[in-house]
């Protein structure tokens, strides 16, 4: 059976109102399950570490938790080691995402230029792995090849005629060190945006921009950057947030250490809760990263829509 | 492009190989710390600490088979392999309907729902330790695998709902009218003309959230238990086993352990694309 295109038209125009209804009972039907997992695995902890973050709860202290109003903010608000914990893992994150980006955009740009090249999946496989493996083994490893006395890295510096480097011990190496470790992983992640965001720039306007020999700093202001930038934001947002976060890292190989030198936020905000069991004190500090988390996922999505809105222009 | 290729052949070709030699030292580079885990967990044992390191030795597969048949490492596999697998089916079934829900309908609040759901996913894993700690004490969740299938499901259904958002609305809603006028319900609608059209989606969600499921290691660790341990805390408490590091077993359990994802980037490796930009992006790598 096949209906006329005029009849399907009319058909569709007198879908009944009851119809209409149904469809709206049918939308909150089908998210229910999204919504009860939401509800119950992040409306509910949310509430809980807000209401928590009132509270003076210390598990290890036996007291049962006494309402203490907004002390746990100010406490914090002046708990210098906190203030510090969050500027460096500002810098962190500055230095780490500007080293990525800048060399996963070279690279991104040598596998883009080069799209035939022999054993290229094999050879991106490789160059991807870094950035699927757990941090918790890659930490370990660099741990292990960082070490002054078994580790390759030494061995070769001191064949090399370097010294013999503690790097993880050394107060003014180790946190270069955990950026450049950082920046190992998820450099291939950038290049991987590079790619995309190359792959964003119609093929068509590249062959009209080679006929006409447009020069190449034209090339890539005028025909590559209109198109590419969004994708390459957000690659750049997503690195910063996800650096915002870093914990398994600076957990297995420097804990912190040495002093408080690599001490990042979200590492503080651990040991608040498990190893001094602070739990209204942590939830106070869970609170303000959730603040931060949700404006970094406003200036996402704004960055999302941009794209959007430019695409519908177009 | 063409012609300029056809005037200097020569000099083209040098520059391509060069670049192609540029870009295989880039890979081999950055592979260089996983193949030095993979050898070491290939060499003999006691050759391991050796320095001079061994460059070139006789590979022995001993390691890996202790380091499987050691106590709990293949449970741990085995968990692993039951909770990421389990949790991201069911996240990206419900994901599936939710997504339809809001590409179709677009109810009330949908951009706010996505961004609320996104924003999870932002929160520093610490942050939320604590309250799923208590509520997995009170809900009597703690080390088991409902719990863990239950909450990896929640981790991986944002991104999932957004990837799968941004597919379905890539297909045309002629399929829905023209089912309905058929008479077809929705049921089928949903499952049989709009699903087989997002695959890849489903694909690149599936291949996206198994990767975070399969490395996430904080709450697997303060929520799981013996019995559900995955891997990921199997590598972290395998640093101390017996009082000292034995980095053959930890090498082992590490190459053990990428193997799989290596895999997966090789087969799956345009649909990582799409999974990182949240179906914005379709294109090949």
């Amino acid at each position: 059976m096949k209906l006329p295109a005029a009849k399907f038209e009319e058909a569709i125009k007198d879908r009944p109102a009851k119809k209409k209804a149904n469809d709206r009972s049918l939308s909150w039907l089908l998210l229910l399950p999204v919504l009860a997992f939401f509800a119950l695995f992040n409306v509910l902890p949310t509430l809980w570490m807000l209401g928590l973050s009132f509270y003076d709860y210390t598990l290890t202290s036996y007291k049962p938790p006494s309402f203490i109003g907004l002390t746990n903010y100010v406490d914090f608000a002046k708990n210098e080691q906190i203030a510090a914990s969050v500027s460096r893992t500002f810098i962190f994150l500055i230095l780490a995402v500007i080293a990525q980006t800048l060399l996963g955009i070279l690279i991104g740009v040598f596998f883009w230029k080069n799209d035939k090249m022999p054993g290229r999946r094999i050879a991106l496989t490789l160059f991807f792995t870094p950035m699927v493996v757990t941090p918790i083994a890659t930490a370990l490893f660099w741990k292990l090849m960082l070490d002054p006395t078994f580790g390759v890295i030494n061995y070769f510096l001191t064949t090399w005629g370097f010294e013999r480097t503690d790097f993880l011990t050394n107060s003014s190496l180790a946190f270069p060190t955990l950026i450049v470790v950082d920046t190992w992983m998820w450099t291939p992640f950038m290049a991987l945006m590079t790619l995309a965001a190359l792959g964003s720039v119609p093929k068509a306007e590249l062959e009209a921009a080679a006929i006409d020999r447009l020069p190449i700093r034209r090339l890539i202001t005028s025909v590559i950057w209109p198109h590419a930038k969004f994708i390459l934001m957000l690659g750049i947002l997503l690195r910063s947030i996800d650096a915002f976060k870093t914990m398994d890292l600076t957990y297995i190989m420097t804990n912190g250490g040495p002093g408080d030198t690599t001490e990042l936020i979200a590492l503080s905000l651990y040991r608040f809760a498990f190893k001094s069991f602070k739990l209204g004190y942590s939830s106070a500090v869970s609170v303000l990263l959730l603040f931060i988390a949700i404006a970094l996922t406003a200036i996402y999505l704004y960055i999302l829509n941009a794209k959007k809105k430019a695409e519908q222009t177009v | 492009m063409s012609k300029k290729l056809a005037m200097k052949p020569s000099n083209e070709r040098a520059s391509k190989i060069t670049l192609t030699f540029t870009c295989w030292t880039t890979a081999i580079l950055f592979f260089l710390p996983i193949a030095w885990i993979i050898a070491t967990a290939l060499k003999p044992k006691n050759t391991v600490l050796d320095i001079p390191p061994k460059i070139l030795f006789v590979p022995t597969f001993q390691n890996l088979i202790d380091a499987l048949t050691f106590s709990n490492t293949l449970d741990y596999f085995i968990n692993s392999i039951i909770y990421s697998s389990i949790a991201v089916f069911l996240a990206i079934f419900v994901s599936f309907l939710a997504a339809y829900s809001f590409s179709r309908f677009k109810p009330a609040g949908t951009d706010f729902l996505m961004f609320l759901l996104l924003s999870t996913r932002f929160v520093p894993a610490a942050a939320f330790v604590i309250p799923f700690f208590q509520l997995f004490n009170i809900l009597q969740l703690k080390d088991s695998f409902l719990g863990l299938i239950l909450f990896y499901a929640m981790f991986s259904i944002p991104f999932s709902v957004w990837i799968l958002k941004g597919f379905i609305d890539g297909v045309s809603t002629k399929f829905d009218e023209t089912g309905l006028v058929y008479g077809a319900r929705r049921p089928h609608i949903m499952f049989k003309l709009v699903l087989p059209q997002v695959k890849s989606g489903l694909v690149a969600a599936f291949v996206f959230n198994i990767i975070f499921v399969w490395n996430e290691f904080l709450f697997n660790f303060q929520l799981g238990g013996l019995k559900t341990y995955g891997i990921p805390v199997g590598l972290f408490t395998s640093i101390t086993k017996g009082g000292q590091v034995d980095w053959s077993f930890v090498a082992s359990i590490g190459t053990l352990y990428v193997l799989p994802l290596a895999l997966v980037i090789y087969f799956f490796q345009r649909y990582l694309l799409v999974g990182l930009t949240f179906g914005t992006v379709r294109g090949e790598v």
